[in-house]
């Protein structure tokens, strides 16, 4: 058993580390120029952190995300919202689920 | 979008406003109950491991970074492996790094109060939210600390949930609620097409990602496969 102020010290020390990884981004980028070069790279590296989100963990779920996410990704490029994309994947996902499969 | 016909706005500065904070509240609400089922989770894993209530929730009101909270679970035992934590959670939170770097062109236009409560609660569903709102033209920072706050909310409260009533609610999945994050990234990204030459960059991105999922310890796909979509999109097109 892990004693209670020892584990609300180890909680501090990690919220620290998080807090750094959360600020720690721009504030390295406020000693570099913003090139139109760098620029391009933060706004290709944005859309990719996403795709090495989605990508991985759309490939190890089930068939029914597949589903789901197909589902989105033509409603997102047909209605250009992203919410309402979303709300037709998960009523797929949710069906699909139903429906027993 | 109407705003931005409007004379009297000045809706191309940057800017941190209250009123940017509630629309980032407001606009994130639907997105976030996904993350009920994975605060619940997180909840209902920290007390089978025989974490108190009271930790858990310590732990999603300051740490508030679902997978690495998940990732120290296995390493919260006597004596805590402090070195061992503290690695684990700068690993799996490294991204929050690139997140930022990503929002530093616009932030950086911002005075550093309203930077900083932009960053405090920032996670990769705000970030999403705000990539889709920039495509849209929102200037206001405001809108990541809003989006930060809502979600922080629910964290909370959905690891309360968890903590003390898990055992009762049973599998959530069936609603659909287990693809509602990966559905609304996806979405988000398909937002962002702007033509085939992004295919390359968003191919290496997806494909480096995917095999270092097998090569590379937990988290880091992410990382690599975003600094390699920047790399190929810099190399193409800078």
């Amino acid at each position: 058993m892990v004693d209670t102020v020892a584990a609300v010290a180890a909680v501090l020390l990690l919220t620290l580390i998080t807090m750094a990884t959360r600020v720690g981004g721009v504030w390295m980028m406020s000693y570099v120029k913003i090139t139109p070069r760098i620029e391009a790279f933060l706004k290709y590296m944005a859309v990719s952190v996403l795709i090495s989100i989605v990508v991985p963990t759309t490939l190890a779920a089930a068939p029914r995300i597949w589903m789901a996410v197909a589902a989105a990704a033509i409603v997102a490029a047909v209605t250009r919202s992203a919410l309402s994309a979303m709300l037709v994947g998960a009523a797929v996902a949710a069906a699909v689920k139903t429906l027993g499969m | 979008m109407a705003e931005q016909t409007t004379v009297t706005e000045p809706a191309q500065i940057p800017r941190f406003t209250a009123k940017g904070v509630w629309r980032g509240c407001v606009e994130i609400a639907p997105i976030a109950v996904f993350i009920i089922p994975f605060g619940i989770a997180f909840g209902v894993a920290a007390s089978a491991k025989g974490i108190a209530p009271e930790v858990s929730i310590l732990m999603s009101i300051a740490i508030y970074a679902g997978a690495s909270q998940f990732a120290l679970l296995d390493l919260w035992y006597a004596p805590l492996p402090l070195a061992t934590l503290a690695l684990t959670v700068l690993a799996v939170n490294a991204r929050h790094i690139l997140l930022g770097a990503a929002l530093a062109p616009w932030l950086l236009q911002i005075p550093i109060k309203g930077r900083l409560a932009a960053l405090i609660g920032l996670s990769d569903g705000s970030f999403a939210y705000a990539m889709s709102a920039r495509e849209r033209g929102e200037v206001d920072a405001g809108i990541l600390f809003g989006s930060g706050i809502a979600m922080w909310l629910i964290w909370i409260a959905s690891t309360a949930v968890g903590a003390l009533a898990g055992s009762f609610l049973g599998d959530l999945t069936r609603f659909g609620f287990d693809a509602v994050m990966v559905t609304y990234f996806a979405a988000v990204v398909v937002g962002q097409w702007k033509g085939t030459k992004d295919l390359y960059p968003w191919l290496a991105a997806a494909a480096v990602a995917v095999i270092g999922t097998y090569v590379l310890p937990p988290g880091w796909h992410i990382i690599a496969g975003a600094l390699a979509g920047g790399i190929v999109g810099t190399w193409r097109h800078g």
